[in-house]
Order: C-alpha cells, then sequence, then structure tokens
C-alpha cells in the first residue's frame, strides 16, 4: 500500500475530506483525533493491517508518518 | 453436611477461561464432574490441571453454531444426561459504529448469544437432560442494561441473552430446567483487561469504577452467584437476571 493510500484510510477514519492530511500533520493540532479516533486507528490497524496497536504506542504517535511508518 | 452438593452431577461449562475457570474449580470441589467447552485448549488445559477426578474437555468453536450439535451430541453419548449448564463463552468487543459492520456484529452475536441458545436447544431435548431436571446459568454483562458508547454489539448480545432467557425459562420450566444469567460489572478478567488497554485512563472507564461502589469483582464473585443459581438453593428462581455488580447499576 502506498503512503497516498494509507493516508487516504486515515482520512477516510476520521472523515476529513481528501488531502485534508499530509505526513508531517501534528495529530495534536487535529481536533478530529480525540479517543474515539484513537479506538478507530486500533480497529483499522486490526482488520487492514494485522497489527495489534497498544495505548502505550498510540501515545507516542507525534504525527502522520508516525502512524504510516507502523503501518508497514 | 454440605449446603450445596453437586456429588454425581454432570456439568457443562462452556468458557474455560477468567471466569469460566472460576467456576468450574467451585462446582468440581462441590463434588461436580465438569465438561469444559472452548476454542482455546490452553485454557482448558489449565483449568483441567486445577479440578479433581474425571473431568473433560472438548475443543468448540463458538463461532460456528451449526458446529455445536454434533459436539453437544457426543457428549451426551459419552457422559450421559446432562444437570447443569453454565455459558461463559464471550469476546468483549469494542469498536467504533462506523467500524462495526455486519460481518463483525454477526460474529459477536454468534459467539455471545446464538451458540448459546444454540446449546440449551440441544441439552433441553428429551433424554439429554437429567430426569431430575437440569439448570443454566448464561453469563450477561451489566452493559445489557447501560448505554456503552463503541461496545454497541457487545451489549445488543448480551441484552438479547436476557430477553431470550425469560423466554426459555417459561418454555423449558414443564420440564424442570430452570434458566437464568448473572450480570457482572467490571470483573478482574483477561478479557477486562483487554479491554481496559483501550480506554484506560478515559473520563469514561474512571466513571464506571466509581459507580461501582463496592469495588472491582473478583471471578469468585461471580462463581457464588451461579453456584446459588445451580443448585435447589434457588429452586424457584427462573428466567432472572441477577447483577454481581458492585452496586453499579443502582449508582
Amino acid at each position: 500500500m502506498t503512503d497516498k493510500e494509507k493516508i487516504a484510510l486515515l482520512e477516510d477514519m476520521l472523515e476529513l475530506d481528501g488531502g485534508s492530511l499530509r505526513p508531517e500533520t501534528v495529530l495534536a493540532d487535529l481536533d478530529e483525533y480525540d479517543s474515539m479516533a484513537k479506538l478507530s486507528l486500533i480497529v483499522l490497524m486490526d482488520d487492514e493491517f494485522g497489527k495489534k496497536l497498544t495505548g502505550e504506542q498510540i501515545r507516542e504517535f507525534k504525527s502522520v508518518q508516525n502512524i504510516l511508518d507502523f503501518m508497514d | 453436611m454440605k449446603v450445596i452438593d453437586f456429588t454425581g452431577k454432570t456439568i457443562i461449562v462452556a468458557g474455560a477461561g477468567g471466569i469460566g475457570s472460576s467456576i468450574a474449580a467451585k462446582l468440581n470441589a462441590l463434588g461436580g464432574k465438569i465438561i469444559l467447552m472452548d476454542i482455546c485448549d490452553d485454557a482448558m488445559n489449565h483449568t483441567l490441571s486445577k479440578l479433581n477426578g474425571e473431568n473433560y474437555a472438548y475443543h468448540c468453536d463458538f463461532s460456528d453454531v451449526n458446529g455445536i450439535e454434533t459436539i453437544i451430541n457426543s457428549i451426551i453419548k459419552l457422559h450421559g444426561a446432562i444437570d447443569g449448564f453454565v455459558y461463559c463463552v464471550g469476546i468483549g468487543a469494542v469498536r467504533p459504529l462506523k467500524q462495526s459492520k455486519y460481518g463483525f456484529m454477526q460474529n459477536v452475536m454468534n459467539i455471545n448469544f446464538f451458540s448459546f441458545v444454540e446449546i440449551v436447544r440441544c441439552l433441553s431435548l428429551k433424554g439429554h437432560f437429567s430426569p431430575n431436571g437440569m439448570n443454566i446459568v448464561g453469563i450477561s454483562a451489566l452493559g445489557a442494561f447501560l448505554g456503552n458508547s463503541t461496545k454497541t454489539a457487545y451489549c445488543a448480545s448480551k441484552g438479547a441473552m436476557n430477553a431470550a432467557v425469560r423466554c426459555l425459562a417459561k418454555e423449558l420450566a414443564p420440564k424442570c430446567i430452570r434458566v437464568n444469567t448473572v450480570a457482572p460489572g467490571v470483573t478482574d478478567t483477561p478479557m477486562a483487561k483487554a479491554a481496559e488497554e483501550y480506554g484506560a485512563g478515559s473520563k469514561e472507564h474512571d466513571a464506571i469504577l466509581e459507580r461501582q461502589y463496592l469495588g472491582i469483582c473478583d471471578p469468585s464473585d461471580v462463581t457464588d452467584a451461579v453456584v446459588f443459581l445451580l443448585s435447589d438453593m434457588s429452586k424457584k428462581i427462573t428466567g432472572c437476571c441477577l447483577p454481581v455488580d458492585g452496586g453499579k447499576l443502582s449508582s
């Protein structure tokens, strides 16, 4: 999956318009990145990438790029 | 003399981890012969190692409802009529609604609800339960009564169990079969720990703990209620849901 496709998945998950997110986007600056979004991210990682994401790992995510890196 | 004695009774415990393990150990300590059912062989072997006498384990995938009948029939064939059945199987699925598609919802319902009803159906056929009757307890959840964000599938499955049990109790009463549920509040189990991982530190999680004012339940607290409902001490109780919730429902 390309970074563009991964970003599209995140935009869909956060119900953001296409093109809203960039790799350098800081998660703390996004109103949509709330506790429900973090839970959605756990489910997304499990469903789409077969990866278990822990609360600890989520807390380490600072930017969209960090999430993209985890998806690999 | 023991007040509650399951000597000579054969009891099926579906779900061998967490609460199921505690229930199996207690029923066995009170004299019961235990037949475990679970998808996880390690959990069954671990629970079996805590039991005395001859007890048995049957591998069962509770997401495959159509496969249940064959397993129950083979249990009956080998062990004879059943005196008690406890259903402690459940997945504590936490998932936002937008990701709760039909396939996910159906899987939760299959495991938490449909397989329970299917086992009750198979066990309540003539000759499959003891001539003295049979007592059935399903482990529901307090979530059946509450609105829990992100737990639509789980709470619906437990609410379905409570509703079904009221009907089953009435329909099976002429066969001397009693059917009840126990609804635990937050209990110290592996499933609860997995859920905590998602919600630890959240306002909702803290609020739950504040409402459960007698404190977090231990599996043994739930077990005591199940033992009571399986025993003749509760012989006039059927179709009910007994909360073991540290007071949460009242707060």
